[in-house]
C-alpha cells in the first residue's frame, strides 16, 4: 500500500472534542433537504425499468460506446464514494451546523445509489469496464480534489462547498438535466431522470448553506472562497473531469469524443460539444451572476474550445 | 509532532462487481427497508404528562447518551468507507454498504435526540467533564491514519462493537412500554442486525488472508477496546460509575418503561455477549484475552 508521507498539518492531526453536542436544527432549509432526501429514497434495481432495456435496438458500435460512455459516470460518481465522505468528516471537526452533517450521510448514500445504476447500464450495454480504454484519459477522471481540501483546515468548508457543490455540481446538474431532455433509450432517460432528481437537492445543499454563511465571513474569508472556485473551474471543470471535449486534446480525449457522439447519437444517454458548449457557457454565467451578491467574483474563464467566456 | 499520513489511492483499475454476494445482498436489504424517522415513527403519539420530573429528565439523559453514542458512527462510517477506497483491492460491497448504514446511523442519533427532546430537553454533554474522553475517541484519525490495521479496526467496530450495541437494543426493547421508544428500538434492532451480519461476513471473508500477526494485532485492538472504551462506561454508564448520575438515569428509565434495563441486566448482557465473542472470535483463530474483564464488577 502506497503512503503519501504528510508534509502538511491536516484536520487528522487535531484532537477534537465532541462536546457541547448540538444536535439541534440550525438551518431548517438544509434540515428539510435533509428530510425531503429520506422521504423520497429509490433503489437502482427495483425502480428502473430495466426490462424496458432492447440491447437488440442498437448496433454494437453504439454499444461498445455506450459502455464506456456509463462507465466513465459511473466512475465519476464514485468519486462522491472515495472523496465526499471526508467533508463529512470536516463539517464535524469544524463543528459546521449539525444539518450539514446529517445531510451528507444520505448524500453519500444517493452518490452509490447512482454509480450503481451507472454501473448497471453499462453492464446492460455489454459490461463495465474498470478503466478508460484510453489510458492517458484517466488523469482527467480521476480526482477533483475534494478529500485533500476537505483534509486541509486551510481551506474552509465554505470554500470547498462553493467550489464542489455550487460550482462543479450545478454544471454537473445542467448537464443531467439536458440529458433528460435529449435521451431517448427509456431506461438511460429514467436513470437520468432519478440521477437528476437527487442532484437538485444536491446544488440546493450548497447554495442553501452559503446563503447561510456568507452574511457572517470577512472579506478575506469570501476572497477564499472565491479563489477554490476559480481553481475549481480552471483545474477540474475546464480539464474535462465531467466532459471529455474540455480536456486537453490529445488522442485519448479525442476517442472519448468520439465515444460521447456515438453514445449521443444513438439516444443511450450522452451529449456532445456542440449541444453542451452553450450549456457551459450559460451555467458558468449564472454560477457568476449568482455569486455576485456575496461579493464572489469569478473572471472571465479562457478555454481553446471556447475562447473567453 | 509527527504528522498523521494517509494511504494513496490508485483509482484504476475501478471494481465495482459484486465481490461478496452476502454482503451486496445485505445493501440490498438495507435499501429495501428504507424508513423515514420524521413519517415513520408517530411523534404525535407522544405523552409523558404522566411522567414526574425526575423520570422525564432521568430519560431524557439515558437518550441523550444514546445519541452521543451513535454520533460517533458520523465520523467513524465515513472515514471507515475512504479508507476502504484507499486500499487497492478491497471490494465494491463493503463500500456501497457502509453508505446505507451511515444514512441509518443519521436517523438514529435524530431519533434519539428528538426522544429526549420530547421528554423535557436534550443535554448535550456528559454529567460529569471526566466522562467526556471516553467519547472523543476521534475514530476518524485513527482508520485513516495509514499505519491502523484496518481489519483490526473493522473487527473492534463492525463486529464487535455493532454486536454488544444489537444485544443491548434488542434487550432495551423487550423492557420497553412506551410505544414510541418501542418503535423506535425495533428500528434501531432492524438495522443494528444488517450492521453486525456485515461485520462478521466481512471479517470470514477477510480472514483467510490474515497472518499470525494480523490476528494478534485483531486480538489486542479487540482487548485495548474493551479496557479503554468499554470498561470505562461507553455503553454502560455503571461501569464508569455506578452511583454516577447516569447510572442512576437508567435505573428510572427502566423503571419507567422508556426503552431501558438495569445495570444488573445489562451485566448479564454484556457478559454473555463477550463470551459469545470470544467463542466466534476463535473460530477465526484469534484469541481475545478475558483475564481480568469479565466477571464485571459493578461495585
Amino acid at each position: 500500500m502506497a503512503v503519501e508521507l504528510a508534509e502538511r498539518r491536516t484536520i487528522l492531526d487535531d484532537e477534537e472534542s465532541i462536546f457541547p453536542l448540538d444536535l439541534e436544527t440550525r438551518i431548517p432549509k438544509i434540515r428539510e433537504l435533509y428530510h425531503m432526501a429520506s422521504a423520497k429514497q429509490w433503489d437502482p434495481k427495483a425502480d428502473i425499468d430495466w426490462h424496458m432495456f432492447d440491447p437488440s435496438a442498437y448496433t454494437e458500435e453504439q454499444r461498445f460506446a455506450a459502455r464506456q460512455y456509463w462507465s466513465r459516470r459511473a466512475w465519476s460518481e464514485y468519486g462522491a464514494i472515495s472523496e465526499s465522505p471526508m467533508l463529512q468528516i470536516r463539517f464535524c471537526h469544524d463543528k459546521c451546523e449539525p444539518d450539514l452533517r446529517l445531510f451528507f450521510t444520505i448524500r453519500s448514500q444517493e452518490e452509490s445509489r447512482h454509480a450503481e445504476a451507472c454501473y448497471l447500464m453499462a453492464q446492460a450495454l455489454g459490461g463495465y469496464m474498470e478503466q478508460p480504454v484510453q489510458a492517458d484519459y484517466e488523469g482527467s477522471v480521476a480526482t477533483h480534489g475534494v478529500r485533500k481540501m476537505a483534509l486541509d483546515p486551510s481551506i474552509s468548508v465554505e470554500a470547498i462547498l462553493a467550489a464542489l457543490v455550487c460550482a462543479a455540481e450545478e454544471i454537473a446538474f445542467d448537464v443531467f438535466r439536458h440529458l433528460v431532455n435529449i435521451t431517448r433509450d427509456p431506461v438511460a432517460n429514467q436513470i437520468c431522470t432519478r440521477i437528476m432528481r437527487d442532484e437538485v437537492r444536491h446544488c440546493a445543499f450548497g447554495w442553501r448553506f452559503l446563503d447561510h454563511r456568507i452574511p457572517h465571513m470577512s472579506p478575506d474569508e469570501i476572497k477564499v472562497v472565491e479563489n477554490a472556485v476559480v481553481t475549481m473551474m480552471e483545474k477540474v471543470e475546464l480539464n474535462g473531469y465531467h466532459s471529455a471535449w474540455l480536456a486537453p486534446d490529445n488522442p485519448a480525449s479525442r476517442a472519448e469524443m468520439e465515444v460521447d457522439r456515438l453514445t449521443w447519437e444513438a439516444g443511450l444517454g450522452s451529449t456532445i460539444e456542440e449541444l453542451e458548449k452553450p450549456l457551459f457557457v450559460d451555467t458558468v454565467q449564472r454560477i457568476r451572476r449568482q455569486m455576485e451578491p456575496w461579493g464572489v467574483h469569478l473572471p472571465l474563464f479562457n478555454h481553446p474550445k471556447i475562447g473567453e467566456f | 509532532m509527527q504528522l498523521t499520513s494517509i494511504p494513496v489511492e490508485k483509482r484504476f483499475p475501478l471494481t465495482l462487481r459484486q465481490s461478496i454476494s452476502s454482503i451486496r445482498e445485505l445493501y440490498e436489504v438495507g435499501k429495501e427497508q428504507r424508513w423515514v424517522p420524521h413519517q415513520d415513527i408517530n411523534w404525535d403519539a407522544l405523552d409523558f404528562s404522566g411522567l414526574d420530573e425526575e423520570t422525564r429528565r432521568a430519560a431524557s439523559l439515558t437518550w441523550s447518551r444514546r445519541a452521543w453514542i451513535e454520533y460517533a458512527s458520523l465520523t467513524e462510517t465515513p472515514a471507515l468507507l475512504v479508507r476502504l477506497c484507499l486500499e487497492a483491492g478491497r471490494e465494491s460491497d463493503p463500500k456501497y454498504f457502509l453508505t446505507v448504514r451511515n444514512t441509518e446511523e443519521a436517523w438514529h442519533i435524530e431519533c434519539c435526540h428528538r426522544y429526549a427532546k420530547a421528554l423535557g430537553g436534550y443535554i448535550d454533554r456528559p454529567s460529569e467533564k471526566s466522562m467526556e474522553s471516553v467519547f472523543n475517541q476521534n475514530r476518524y484519525r485513527k482508520v485513516l491514519d495509514a499505519k491502523c490495521h484496518t481489519d483490526a479496526f473493522l473487527m473492534v467496530h463492525a463486529a464487535f462493537e455493532d454486536n454488544l450495541e444489537l444485544v443491548l437494543y434488542r434487550a432495551y426493547l423487550l423492557n420497553a412500554v412506551e410505544p414510541v421508544a418501542r418503535r423506535i428500538l425495533e428500528q434501531f434492532v432492524q438495522a443494528k442486525e444488517r450492521h453486525v451480519e456485515f461485520g462478521w461476513l466481512y471479517a470470514h471473508e477477510r480472514s483467510a488472508l490474515w497472518t499470525d500477526t494480523d490476528r494478534q494485532a485483531i486480538a489486542e485492538a479487540l482487548r485495548d477496546h474493551l479496557l479503554q472504551v468499554e470498561l470505562r462506561g461507553y455503553h454502560c454508564p455503571w461501569l464508569a460509575d455506578p452511583g454516577g448520575a447516569e447510572a442512576r438515569a437508567l435505573a428510572i428509565t427502566t423503571k419507567a418503561g422508556l426503552g431501558a434495563i438495569s445495570a444488573a441486566e445489562e451485566q448479564q448482557v454484556f457478559e454473555a455477549n463477550l463470551e459469545d465473542m470470544q467463542a466466534r472470535l476463535a473460530e477465526l483463530g484469534v484469541s481475545l484475552d478475558l483475564s481480568g474483564i469479565i466477571p464485571l464488577t459493578r461495585d
